[in-house]
């Protein structure tokens, strides 16, 4: 049903200016069509953009970089060596792919503002490169588009020189489609869910296994080359190519600013963006420009601020929700009534015994400048076990759990963790241990708000699968087993504390793990959550996955454990069955002070 | 030798200068977290507003910079407070558009009421060349931008240090959150911050007003520039700006001697790009302020 | 009726606001598109070349218009290509313009023109000088100003016959330094004066390019101290010669004379922002108005129509440029006897004008591929606040002073 809207959208924008303006005006047609190739091409650079931009979060306003690439491989290809722009097109988004690696590995490490201001200045190191290697490019002097060369009449197809105007509408048309198409499929892909994740919390995100600079980096190429393929065209289309036009910054945030506007992070918003201030800003040319020089820009400016003002989600982000709510008639979700208790484990499902180590930590220690957050403490986790970590506030537990899944590196010693294979490995970064199998929950849940509950297990799940249906599918199986069922389609956002927990243990049940490291899950749960909680732990043991568990509700670290490490300072004070550990005076006196444990001794 | 010499005063000069543009933007950047893509057109506003009271009233620029410095505060605390104050808690991007559309609104309002022609503020005992010691010519102007832009850095960071208004900007950069618990309102501290900030524009723009004439793009030919100085001495830091201005002053001027008039910029943003790889927080900054 | 036939005599500006669709009925009238860039950073000039263009027009019309029909302009703004492009389909499709005057920019022309020629609608070029819009092999595209090769072999030449001789040395003693802002017009420009210095033997110390956003040229002074430079030749912007001529003064330091190309140099704001060292500078560029009524006849008359019109003396010789080459196009299409494009083309081409004989002392002799030979651009000098026309001798105002700066 919305394919079939989105498509019969497309094909309406498409018909517009390709047979009912010329029906309607045909005098008008060729400027009109001018206007329309001029929308597609931005709506084109717009998507591709926004699936750096808006999926992956990144505010790049040096994507004319790309566009520059495409133009200038369309024409000096040629120029040069008499090769049709189509071909040269293919060589521009490669080059274009190219460059955007070369870029992103300094630039993605910045954030936010830094980012955006390293992207502009490799713009204008570019530019200025083009302007002075004149010998390479042309320099400022410009390549004009040959149309003859010696008697040969260079158009048609094969060139993208038309006398015919309609063919350039029908290539730029293709071009948004196609850059429409890939947004969407990002969208809905693996990496899709990817991005939003990295965008939203990258801890989050690297702890599914997502390696969160490789998505960046997936999404920055794909943008660059969708973007090269754009610049081939139009520089044809402009039929003069120049540093100044083609890698230049206003370009760069207009197109920025289309994305925006039509809402950032949408699939088609990028489009309505464009669709929009495109033709105000052609009309408030024509009718302001020529009277009062600067006027037009004056308005254009002011409109700007007033949408980031009034509409900072942009015309599909805040138009898009009302029209659901007044027509659409999705009806609040109350969470809390939906969530229901965990499904019961299988009559006659066994606990299976107790194996082999499955990860091992030797010795390990991170000191942060002079401080020692963990000092030398060695423990491992056999198959099929529980094995609880407790200790005072402030102790390092946290510590010691982004150590044992590559959150942090350790300043010395080392984790191993056993693959399913029988073989050691000691990975070194998240998504290492993700891929052998380590999955993790925070201590502070913050669930991708961005994303309904199904997508965020999904998120998960995508760790096993590249196919969204598979994942779909796992979501769903794993929403079961927590008590998320009922909520399935809600917003993340919309969750109780309880609710969001068990999302969090969801998300990481849904990499399949065969180690779960579960920090705080019960925090701050009533006594009958913390019950359904327990069981929900031993249904995981029995299922096959070892459970490393932080844990403060002590009741409950002792009805689960079957083993217990105490760390107190940074360094491992006891550890045994939870039995020995309720009378260990050293435990004691760590939780109670010193003279509770005389006490009790 | 000789040559270096003055290629090294002309640089330093030219620091003094990016300084001078700088400091209000890494005011703002530090303390209220918002990179303000409109900077450049607040000088160009400066320009043209010294000219004006140059050519209209007679007024001699260097008289002008006070008052303009003061109706500059007024117009950045403004702005502030209509434009910025609601998109606080927005994403950056939303941020940065809505200083864009300023910067776009700006520029051609000015184009509007003024045309593209350049208006130049007669000082020629600005521009008269002054012998120092023998080692270097400069222009008196310029001497007059450097020193101001050292006098107005000293001024802000005793300001910061010493008062308790001052306090307050700082903690307030220190930890947003907290701040409100020792009864300090955030959000007419990050007015008067961008206030600060804007009314340094002014007194830059007056300053600057005798060298460099005013047209409606000249901001634009400024604004990367104080960017790359503000990241490179590392945001919020003032001391920093200043060395970074210096940086690049001497690196334009030696670049663009030793190596090529038309590379200088890529040498300085290569700089820049290095710099934010190496050391993200720049020369300056605390880490984790990136 | 008759009020609307009167408007292009009236006021242009109403003109252009009206919209287009009233008058189109009009049967008596013939129009053509003038495309320039009215906003952006190029207006300024782009609305002085218009204005050039417009007072042909109404001259034109006060004389019976051609063939028999008014003259109407359409106006379109070209900011940059893309937009260009739109609004030469524009004047073309929805105002059915028979041919389109412009462009000034080379950019906007390169663009234009494309379109132009796939729909076979001459274009007639006043202002734009990258050498090769009319190297391309297009039938329909003209020109009439001179070529960016022009503006090199001009400058050039002005030494070697004009500057040298002044100075009464051997040009080939002469150290030249070659200096430009890196956009379009300065690396043509300068390109073409390279090729120039070394195809005549003389001696090039220094060829220096700066980003046309330059706040600081002190480094480049340095550098063209450093060599000794006695010539610049400068191409630049009404920006970046203020700061030259502001950083020389600092250094302390002139070369025997410096040499400007085109726009920036002849504008009077430039002149007044720099001040009395400005004086002495000279100038290659299109005709401008201190030059002798004799070889350029009737070149006071347009800066009177000029001033009648706008109140104000002409700012640059771009509208001057773009009085004669209309002048020459509305004459062509005349003897075309219709508006047939290749009639136009056939009466473009068997222009014949003698130097010496038009406003801008330009004559008029297109080649195959539609460039006017018969141009050049003149050697100019500020004198006394007043830019004055010293070489080529016939058509000089004033002696050539071989000394620069106050």
């Amino acid at each position: 049903m919305r394919v079939a809207l989105a498509l019969g959208g497309l094909a309406a924008l498409f018909a517009l200016p390709f047979w009912l303006i010329p029906a309607i005006d045909p005098e008008g047609s060729g400027f009109w069509q001018h206007i329309f190739v001029t929308i597609f091409v931005f709506a084109a650079m717009a998507c591709a953009w926004n699936i750096l931009g808006g999926f992956a979060g990144q505010l790049s306003l040096g994507q004319t970089i790309f566009y520059g690439i495409g133009g200038y491989a369309g024409a000096m290809l040629n120029q040069h060596f008499g090769l049709i722009p189509w071909f040269g097109g293919i060589v521009g988004a490669a080059v274009a792919v190219a460059v955007a690696v070369f870029i992103a590995w300094p630039c993605l490490r910045l954030r936010g503002p830094f980012f955006a201001l390293s992207t502009i200045a490799f713009l204008e190191v570019i530019r200025l490169l083009a302007i002075h290697f004149k010998d390479f490019t042309g320099g400022s002097a410009g390549l004009p588009v040959p149309m003859f060369v010696g008697t040969e009449m260079r158009i048609g197809w094969a060139w993208m020189l038309f006398r015919e105007k309609e063919n350039y509408l029908i290539i730029a048309f293709g071009l948004m489609a196609l850059a429409l198409a890939v947004s969407w499929l990002v969208r809905n892909s693996r990496l899709g869910f990817y991005l939003v994740a990295v965008r939203e919390r990258e801890d989050a995100a690297r702890a599914v296994g997502v390696n969160a600079t490789g998505v960046k980096l997936a999404a920055f190429a794909i943008s660059a080359a969708l973007t090269s393929l754009v610049g081939t065209f139009h520089g044809i289309y402009l039929n003069f190519i120049d540093p100044e036009t083609m890698f230049s910054l206003p370009t760069a945030i207009q197109v920025a600013m289309f994305a925006l506007i039509g809402g950032l992070g949408t699939v088609t918003g990028p489009i309505w963006g464009t669709l929009l201030v495109v033709p105000i800003a052609e009309a408030a040319r024509g009718w302001l420009g020529a009277a009062a020089n600067g006027l037009h820009g004056l308005v254009y400016g002011l409109v700007l601020v007033g949408v980031v003002l009034t509409m900072p989600k942009g015309l599909v982000g805040s138009i898009g929700p009302w029209l659901k709510r007044r027509f659409g008639g999705v009806a609040e979700v109350d969470s809390a009534a939906r969530i229901q208790p965990p499904a019961p484990a299988a009559p006659g499902e066994e606990r299976p015994p107790v194996g082999e180590p499955l990860l091992e930590a030797r010795n390990l220690v991170k000191k942060f400048g002079g401080l020692v957050a963990t000092s030398d403490v060695s423990i491992t986790l056999r198959e099929g076990e529980v094995l609880g970590v407790i200790g005072p506030n402030g102790a390092g537990k946290t510590t010691l759990f982004n150590l044992l899944s590559g959150f942090l590196p350790p300043s010395s010693g080392g984790v191993r963790v056993r693959l399913a294979d029988g073989a050691w490995v000691s990975p070194n970064s998240p998504h290492g241990f993700a891929a052998a199998g380590v999955a993790r929950t925070f201590q502070i849940v913050q669930p991708f708000t961005g994303l309904s509950v199904r997508e965020n297990i999904m998120l998960g799940a995508f760790h096993g699968t590249r196919s969204a249906v598979e994942a779909r599918r796992i979501a769903e199986e794993v929403a079961a087993t927590v008590g998320l069922t009922g909520l399935l389609d809600a917003e993340a956002r919309s969750l109780t504390v309880g609710g969001a927990k068990r999302l969090e243990v969801a998300r990481a049940l849904a990499m399949k793990p065969r180690v779960l490291l579960l920090d705080e899950v019960m925090a701050g749960l009533n006594p009958a959550d913390v019950q359904q909680a327990v069981e929900l732990i031993k249904r995981v043991r029995d299922s096959g996955v070892s459970v490393i568990a932080i844990e403060h509700v002590m009741a409950a670290v002792m009805a689960l454990s079957d083993h217990i490490v105490v760390i107190n300072s940074g360094r491992l004070i006891a550890e045994g069955p939870p039995s020995e550990i309720a009378r260990n005076p050293a435990v004691i006196e760590a939780y109670l002070g010193e003279e509770y444990a005389h006490a009790a001794a | 030798m000789d040559i270096l010499l003055q290629l090294i005063a002309n640089g330093a000069l030219l620091g003094g200068v990016f300084a001078l543009i700088s400091i209000g933007l890494t005011l703002i950047f530090g303390i209220v977290r918002v990179v303000n893509f409109a900077h450049g057109e607040f000088l160009m506003v400066g320009l043209y507003a010294t000219w004006i009271m140059a050519s209209q009233l007679g007024l001699h620029p260097y008289v002008a910079a006070l008052p303009l410095a003061v109706v500059f505060f007024f117009l950045g605390a403004l702005m502030q407070r209509a434009i910025i104050q609601p998109l606080m808690n927005a994403d950056p991007h939303i941020q940065i558009f809505a200083t864009v559309g300023i910067g776009t609104a700006l520029a051609n309002g000015a184009l509007m009421l003024f045309s593209a022609d350049l208006r130049s503020v007669d000082l020629p005992w600005a521009r008269q060349a002054t012998d120092l010691w023998g080692i270097a010519s400069v222009s008196r102007g310029n001497l007059v931008a450097f020193f101001v832009s050292f006098a107005a850095t000293g001024a802000l960071i005793a300001f910061l240090n010493r008062t308790h208004l001052g306090r307050a900007i700082r903690a307030v950069a220190q930890n947003r959150y907290a701040a409100p618990l020792m009864g300090i309102d955030v959000n007419r501290i990050y007015a008067i911050t961008f206030g600060i900030g804007t009314g340094c524009v002014g007194l830059a723009a007056a300053v600057l007003a005798p060298l460099y004439p005013a047209f409606p793009t000249v901001g634009s030919f400024f604004v990367l520039t104080a960017f790359v100085v503000v990241v490179l001495g590392g945001m919020g830091s003032l001391e920093g700006a200043v060395i970074g201005a210096l940086i690049i002053g001497l690196v334009e001027s030696l670049a663009g001697y030793y190596i090529a008039p038309d590379l200088k910029e890529v040498v300085y943003f290569a700089i820049f790009l290095g710099i934010l790889i190496v050391r993200p927080a720049g020369l300056f900054g605390v880490r984790g302020n990136e | 009726m008759v009020a609307i036939r009167r408007r292009p005599l009236l006021g242009g500006l109403a003109a252009a606001a009206v919209a287009p669709r009233f008058a189109a009925a009009q049967g008596g009238e013939i129009k053509f598109g003038a495309l320039y860039p009215f906003s952006g950073g190029l207006a300024l000039l782009g609305d002085e070349s218009f204005r050039g263009l417009e007072v042909a027009v109404e001259e034109r019309n006060a004389a019976g218009g051609v063939l028999g029909r008014q003259v109407r302009l359409m106006k379109g703004d070209a900011v940059d290509q893309n937009q260009a492009i739109g609004e030469v389909r524009r004047l073309m499709s929805v105002e059915r313009v028979v041919a389109v005057f412009g462009t000034y920019a080379s950019p906007l022309a390169f663009a234009a023109t494309q379109v132009t020629e796939l729909q076979g609608v001459p274009y007639f070029e006043m202002g734009a000088i990258s050498d090769p819009i009319t190297e391309r092999g297009f039938r329909y595209v003209f020109r009439t100003c001179p070529r960016s090769s022009d503006f090199g072999a001009a400058t050039v030449g002005g030494i070697v016959d004009a500057l040298a001789p002044a100075y009464g040395i051997d040009p080939k003693t002469l150290k030249i330094a070659i200096l430009h802002e890196d956009a379009l017009y300065g690396q043509t420009v300068s390109g073409f004066q390279e090729a120039q210095i070394r195809q005549r033997g003389l001696n090039q110390v220094e060829k220096l390019a700066y980003s046309a956003r330059s706040v600081d040229l002190s480094s480049v002074i340095q550098r063209l101290r450093g060599v000794n430079a006695d010539i610049v030749l400068h191409t630049g912007y009404q920006n970046d010669i203020v700061l030259f001529f502001r950083g020389m003064q600092e250094a302390n330091w002139k070369p025997r004379m410096v040499i400007g190309s085109g726009a920036g140099y002849s504008l009077t704001d430039t002149a007044r922002a720099v001040g009395p060292a400005f004086d002495g500078v000279m100038n290659v560029d299109f005709t401008q108005f201190a030059v002798n009524e004799q070889y350029a006849p009737g070149v006071a008359a347009f800066v009177e129509l000029y001033k009648r019109r706008y109140g104000s003396d002409p700012r640059s010789g771009h509208s001057l440029a773009n009085y004669f080459g209309a002048r020459v196009y509305l004459d062509a299409v005349q003897r075309a006897g219709g508006t047939d494009k290749d009639r136009i083309r056939t009466a473009v081409l068997a222009t014949d004008v003698a130097e010496g004989t038009t406003p801008t002392g330009w004559g008029v002799r297109f080649d195959e591929r539609g460039q006017n030979t018969r141009v050049r651009p003149f050697l100019l000098q500020w004198q006394g606040g007043r830019q004055v026309t010293v070489f080529p001798a016939q058509a000089a105002v004033a002696q050539l002073r071989p000394q620069m700066g106050a």
